[in-house]
């Protein structure tokens, strides 16, 4: 799509391909007017190339003082709109200035391009990358075209994936030992655990399991946090009694998670928290928030 | 056909505890129209069971029984022959059969049914026929030394009649029959 | 109550509105192969299931549809799987459903084309789906998943021959799935009773018994697995179970399942796990009704020892009676307040599993019956109904079984729980005993024997209480007449055992009372009468000196029995009573006796009997007794003939005087005893008859006006007729002339009333008489005098 600043028609049409279009895999993207359009997949230390095709609009020539396509890695804060951080910034010059009167093409290459970041879209803030092509002119304004691409990196598995078991509770009120098998989940993976009640002195409803995401962007006095409840899963309906166990399994595939991000590049994190919910007959809630960290495994 | 069960001198349960069972199951409701008995049941209970073998019952006194108001005598027409019934207690000497016969000619009846002394009897002579049924429990009698249980079923066709007595003898039923006619037409006096 | 019923019936028609909308949307989804939309109409009609407002029987309607459709929905699944749809996934997809009860039920119905699939071992997905169904911790709506849960795998479990057969432990695998799924079914169950006020108990516990099937169909199936032999059970199915019983504590579910499982495993098990099964009990609540399942138990294992002969050694092999002896004990042991009821109920049935299995074990049945007796001391006598009755049935069920009182009085403790009953119900059950006699016909033949026995019926024999209801007359008298019977079937070959059987016999009914006595005086006299005729058949065996047996000592008792009538009184019976004697006493040969017994009569007579009619027919029996005796001589005799004409011409009435005059007249001549030929005195009664017919005639003459009637004329010559026959030479051919023509006059006479029966007796006399001439020979000749 074509990004005009000032002006009505656009000069020329930009299209940029990748080489491996055809293979390589699409995801979708959500752009910020909420269209969702497919753009390749990429992996940090990946090469991307393809071509660059510059077509001048109806024929009139295109006068010009350059062209320069560059590799965008960008962080956007959004109560700092339109504020982007360029964590990463690749440039290959295309063309010398000169005329461009019919279709040129030309191939571009970054290669084993660092993208250690995985594209994000958040509540509070955006992590994307792009490449912007840029054919500079004058006082007519600079052409812009922009070509987003998705970066995600896999993880290998932790080495130490060490299961969360803790007990907990309220004094002569509840006492539950809870266990989840790990402390790292894949993408795809599953909680296995269970809930052992200890001490069971109130009226139990029910108890979910909730994963939540936590936001956090900025630091120091500028934090702001964003929580949000991705899943909320019913694990018991009814009251237990001491002794019982309840089973916890509970597939992560079908909700819209991410991987943790810790501190990306100092600007924000992106943490995921299992939360247990008992909540007893006068709906009065009891809970126990508990960190996992979130990896995107090899195997899809 | 007409079936008559004759029977008597039960004597339950002074002298026997029932009826033996043998004939008791022979005794079926239904097949025998009149039951005529000499007397000596003695209790209501053998009346009531009598009267489930024919509704049709009749009996006299015998000096045991616990009914005081069965008649002395009584007679019965059935078909061409006129039946009398007496315990027999009452015609002395006991089981003499010329007072029978005195007593058959007073009440004037082809058949004298009588009892007392236990002991089965069917004499003819020229006022008619003499039964005496004997004691249908085989009970103790002053008179006849070894009762055998015993009772008799007439069977009354026209002028015809044909006595079977059954006795039982050391466990097993015996059947005897005897055939009287009578040749003269029925007497036309009433009571 | 009414309002929430009827809200009841709103939300149950709300549910239903609401599960059948969302079926709706699944059979559309269905008929488009949408497995997702499938997926969440499904999930969204099972969420009608996650109501609280329903009660167990609503609830039920409403799961009933879901069923239905569930069925729907399983079949789709099948159909997928076999266009390529991998039923792995399809088992994890359905467990994204964030409301659990829609998630489990989808899961176990996913869980079922898994298992027939074959792409897993049957236990493992079965073990997965019990433990996941833990999620539901809501009695009722566990329940009822855990029933479903029940309901599909019911066909899948790797039985024995099966198609889902896994493995060596193939069986044990399937044992432990049902007995999870019961443990915890169990557990939710038993938790009803603690949820909600304590007012609304009574609601709760009916509605755990409609519920209570849902958790006992574990116990059948597990009972339908074949491969569940005796050692799995014995080892561990039944351990498992009663573990589980034991455990919960509760006395609804014990008192069920108890009873379950004895009613849904074979009786052969429960033979050869007769300890361990009984061994639960004193584990129990104290309030369940144990007495009612242990009863139930034996019953059980009656009708097995009673279904055929070859199962009885096994009986005996596992030792049942002392096991089921001692369980029982322990539990009245335990169950100190157990009412009197429970407690006889439960020796009833031990008893009835005694006398089938063990018959011939007389020391057992005493052994209960005391263990019985011990229990009972203590309480003085049973107030209620249903104890008196179960007393009764306890009783009554070894002379059902025996057939024979005999074996019944060799019982020492039988007398002693008799002690315990009202009397009353002593009464019934003494007639029981008689009834069960007379039925079996048997023959009490010992006086021990008899002793026992009336000691049995003492309520019967009489009076146990100085203030007694009074018995309905008919009821009294069927007693008395049931207790004469009895008396018949007291009998022994040997006269001294005899007489001893007849002297306890006289002990008892002398305690009477002037009630019974008449009920069972003459029973005795008779049967010692009939001795009496025994003892001289065998006058040819020589008679012991030191006997006691002897017709006269027999005599001595008759006279003592007789005479206790006389408190009564019953004058009537106790003269036919002596008469009867003097008969027998005639036959002995024992003058003096007869004399004596005769004398007796007499003196009732004279002093007791002042009815007319009652006169009338003792007359009869005097001289028709008087008449056969032959052991009189002449002294005695006369005095006796004397004394009885003199009777006789003293009745009330002139006719009967008449009749019972010419009736003495064969005192005078006995046929077969020609001592006894006195012509002259009997024309003297003949002739004495004759004027009192006379004196008759003028009464009627001087009352109406007319002459009365002949009919005691007839009668009297048919006996001028019968000694004339017979050769008594006083009776005249003239004599008989003369009568014959004093009857015609009398009845041609002008003042005569017609009389039909005269008429026509003397019309059959003359027949007679002409009869007899016609006969020729020495009767034709004697009667050819007589003219018509």
């Amino acid at each position: 799509m074509n990004y005009l600043i000032g002006a009505f028609k656009p000069a020329c049409h930009i299209a940029v391909t990748f080489s491996d279009g055809k293979t390589r895999k699409q995801v979708p993207l959500k752009k910020e007017n909420g269209q969702v359009v497919m753009v390749p997949l990429f992996h940090s230390q990946e090469n991307i190339a393809g071509k660059i095709s510059i077509e001048p609009v109806s024929g009139k020539k295109v006068e010009h003082n350059g062209i320069k396509v560059e590799l965008l890695g960008q962080i956007e804060m959004y109560f700092d709109r339109n504020n982007f951080y360029d964590f990463t910034s690749l440039v290959r010059e295309l063309d010398v200035p000169g005329e461009i009167y019919e279709r040129k093409t030309y191939p571009f290459e970054f290669s084993t391009v660092e993208m250690p970041y995985e594209t994000y879209n958040g509540v509070n803030v955006r992590l994307r990358y792009v490449l912007k092509v840029t054919i500079s002119r004058g006082y007519a304004g600079s052409i812009v075209e922009y070509q987003d691409f998705v970066v995600r990196n896999y993880s290998p598995p932790p080495p130490i994936n060490n299961s969360i078991k803790m007990e907990v509770g309220i004094e002569d009120c509840l006492h539950i030992e809870f266990e989840y098998n790990k402390s790292k989940y894949h993408l795809k993976d599953v909680i296995i655990g269970k809930i052992y009640f200890l001490l069971v002195r109130i009226k139990i409803k029910n108890m979910d399991l909730e994963i939540r995401r936590r936001e956090s962007t900025g630091s120091g006095p500028n934090t702001h946090v964003e929580t949000e409840t991705l899943a909320k899963f019913e694990l018991m309906d009814g009251a237990p009694v001491r002794g019982e166990s309840i089973p916890i399994r509970l597939f992560l595939s079908p909700y819209e998670l991410t991987p943790t991000y810790r501190n990306i590049n100092n600007k924000f994190s992106v943490k995921y928290y299992l939360n247990l919910v008992l909540v007893d007959e006068e709906d009065r809630r009891y809970f126990k928030q508990q960190e996992v960290t979130i990896y995107r495994a090899e195997s899809s | 056909m007409v079936l008559v069960l004759a029977l008597g001198d039960l004597h339950i349960p002074h002298r026997a505890p029932d009826l033996p069972a043998k004939f008791k199951s022979m005794l079926v409701p239904g097949k025998i129209q009149h039951v005529v008995c000499t007397g000596n049941l003695c209790i209501k209970e053998v009346h009531d069971y009598l009267k489930t073998v024919c509704p049709d019952l009749h009996i006299t006194r015998g000096e045991y029984d616990e009914e005081t108001r069965y008649p002395e005598t009584k007679i019965l027409t059935i078909g061409q022959f006129k039946l009398g019934i007496c315990h027999g207690h009452q015609v002395i000497p006991w089981g003499d059969l010329d007072s029978l016969a005195m007593l058959q000619r007073q009440l004037d009846v082809d058949i004298l049914v009588t009892g007392h002394t236990h002991q089965f009897t069917a004499y003819k002579h020229e006022a008619g026929v003499v039964i005496n049924p004997g004691s249908a429990t085989g009970a103790y009698s002053g008179i006849t030394y070894d009762v055998n249980p015993s009772f008799v079923l007439m069977d009354i066709d026209g002028l015809r009649v044909v006595v079977y007595v059954y006795e039982l003898i050391d466990g097993e039923v015996k059947v005897d029959k005897i055939d009287f006619k009578k040749t003269t037409a029925p007497t036309n006096s009433t009571l | 109550m009414h309002a929430v019923t009827e809200d009841e019936e709103k939300w149950l028609a709300a549910g239903i509105t609401g599960l059948q909308q969302n079926a709706f949307y699944m059979h559309r989804a269905l008929d488009s192969n949408n497995l997702k939309d499938a997926l969440k109409y499904s999930a969204q009609m099972l969420s009608e299931l996650r109501t609280s407002r329903l009660s167990p029987q609503k609830y039920y309607e409403l799961y009933m549809r879901a069923f239905d459709e569930l069925r729907k929905l399983e079949m789709f699944f099948r159909e997928e799987t076999k266009r390529g749809c991998s039923v792995v996934e399809l088992y994890e997809l359905v467990q994204h459903a964030g409301n659990i009860l829609p998630r489990l039920y989808l899961l176990c119905t996913v869980g079922s084309v898994y298992i027939k699939s074959k792409e897993a071992p049957a236990k493992d997905i079965l073990k997965d789906l019990v433990e996941m169904s833990r999620g539901i911790q809501h009695p009722l709506r566990g329940l009822f998943l855990r029933s479903y849960l029940s309901q599909v795998s019911r066909d899948k479990l790797p039985d024995l021959g099966s198609e889902y057969e896994g493995d060596a432990d193939t069986v044990s695998d399937a044992v432990e799935f049902v007995l999870q799924n019961f443990t915890e079914m169990n557990k939710l169950w038993v938790r009803m009773q603690h949820q909600g006020p304590a007012r609304e108990k009574e609601k709760r516990e009916k509605e755990r018994s409609e519920l209570r099937d849902l958790v006992g169909k574990n116990l059948h199936v597990l009972s339908q697995i074949e491969g569940v032999d005796l050692d799995m059970y014995r080892e561990t199915v039944l351990p498992r179970i009663l573990e589980q019983v034991v455990n919960c504590k509760d006395e609804i579910a014990q008192g069920y399942l108890m009873d379950c499982i004895i009613q849904v495993f074979p009786d052969e098990y429960h033979l050869q796990t007769l300890e361990t099964l009984l061994g639960a009990f004193p584990q129990l609540q104290p309030s369940v009704d144990i007495k009612m399942v242990l009863s139930r138990l034996m019953e059980r294992l009656s009708n097995y020892a009673a279904s055929s002969a070859d199962v009885l050694p096994e009986f005996f092999q596992v030792e049942a009676f002392a096991k089921l002896s001692s369980a029982i004990s322990k539990v009245i042991e335990a169950q100190d307040d157990m009412p009197v009821f429970g407690v006889v109920t439960l020796y009833s049935s031990l008893l009835t599993f005694t006398l089938q299995v063990h018959p011939d074990r007389l020391d057992y049945v005493d052994q209960i019956l005391g263990a019985c007796v011990k229990k009972l001391s203590g309480k003085g006598k049973l107030e209620d109904n249903k104890s008196r009755k179960q007393i009764v049935a306890l009783l009554s069920a070894p002379l059902e079984k025996y057939n024979d009182i005999d074996t019944a009085l060799k019982l020492s403790n039988y007398p002693n729980v008799m002690e315990y009953l009202d009397d009353g119900t002593k009464k019934e059950m003494a007639s029981v005993i008689i009834q069960s006699i007379m039925k079996n016909k048997s023959l009490i033949s010992t006086s021990e024997k008899v002793e026992a026995l009336f000691e049995l019926i003492k309520g019967l024999i009489k009076d146990l209480e100085e203030n007694l209801l009074e018995l309905d007359e008919e009821d009294f008298h069927e007693e008395q007449n049931s207790v004469a019977r009895l008396i018949q079937m007291l009998h022994n070959d040997d006269p001294e055992e005899m007489l001893k059987i007849i002297t306890t016999v006289k002990k008892h009914i002398l305690t009477g009372g002037a009630k019974r006595l008449p009920f069972t005086v003459p029973p005795l006299i008779f049967n010692s009468l009939k001795l009496i005729r025994r003892l001289q058949n065998q006058e040819e065996t020589v008679a012991d000196e030191d006997a006691s047996a002897t017709p006269r000592k027999i005599f001595q008792l008759l006279n003592q029995i007789i005479e206790a009538l006389s408190s009564v009184p019953k004058p009537e019976l106790a003269l036919r009573l002596y008469l009867q004697c003097a008969e027998a006493a005639d036959d002995c040969d024992l003058e003096p006796v007869a004399y004596e017994f005769f004398t007796q009569a007499y003196l009732l007579y004279e002093e007791e009997i002042s009815d007319s009619k009652s006169q009338v027919t003792a007359m009869h029996l005097i001289i028709g007794t008087l008449q056969r005796m032959h052991v009189f001589g002449v002294e005695n005799r006369d005095t006796l003939t004397h004394k009885a004409t003199g009777y006789s011409a003293k009745l009330l009435k002139k006719p009967d005087q008449c009749r019972a005059v010419y009736a003495c007249s064969h005192l005078f001549w006995v046929d077969d005893q020609d001592s006894i030929k006195d012509g002259e005195r009997v024309l003297l009664c003949l002739k004495r008859a004759l004027r009192i017919a006379n004196a008759v005639q003028q009464m009627a003459n001087a009352t109406r006006g007319s002459s009365g009637s002949v009919l005691l004329f007839i009668e009297i010559l048919n006996k001028y007729l019968y000694f004339f026959e017979k050769g008594v030479t006083q009776i005249t051919v003239a004599s008989v002339q003369s009568l014959i023509e004093l009857i015609t006059n009398e009845m041609q006479g002008e003042n005569s009333t017609s009389d039909p029966t005269a008429d026509a007796f003397f019309a059959s006399t003359l027949r007679f008489i002409q009869f007899q001439k016609d006969k020729g020979g020495a009767v034709g000749e004697r009667y050819e005098a007589i003219k018509l």
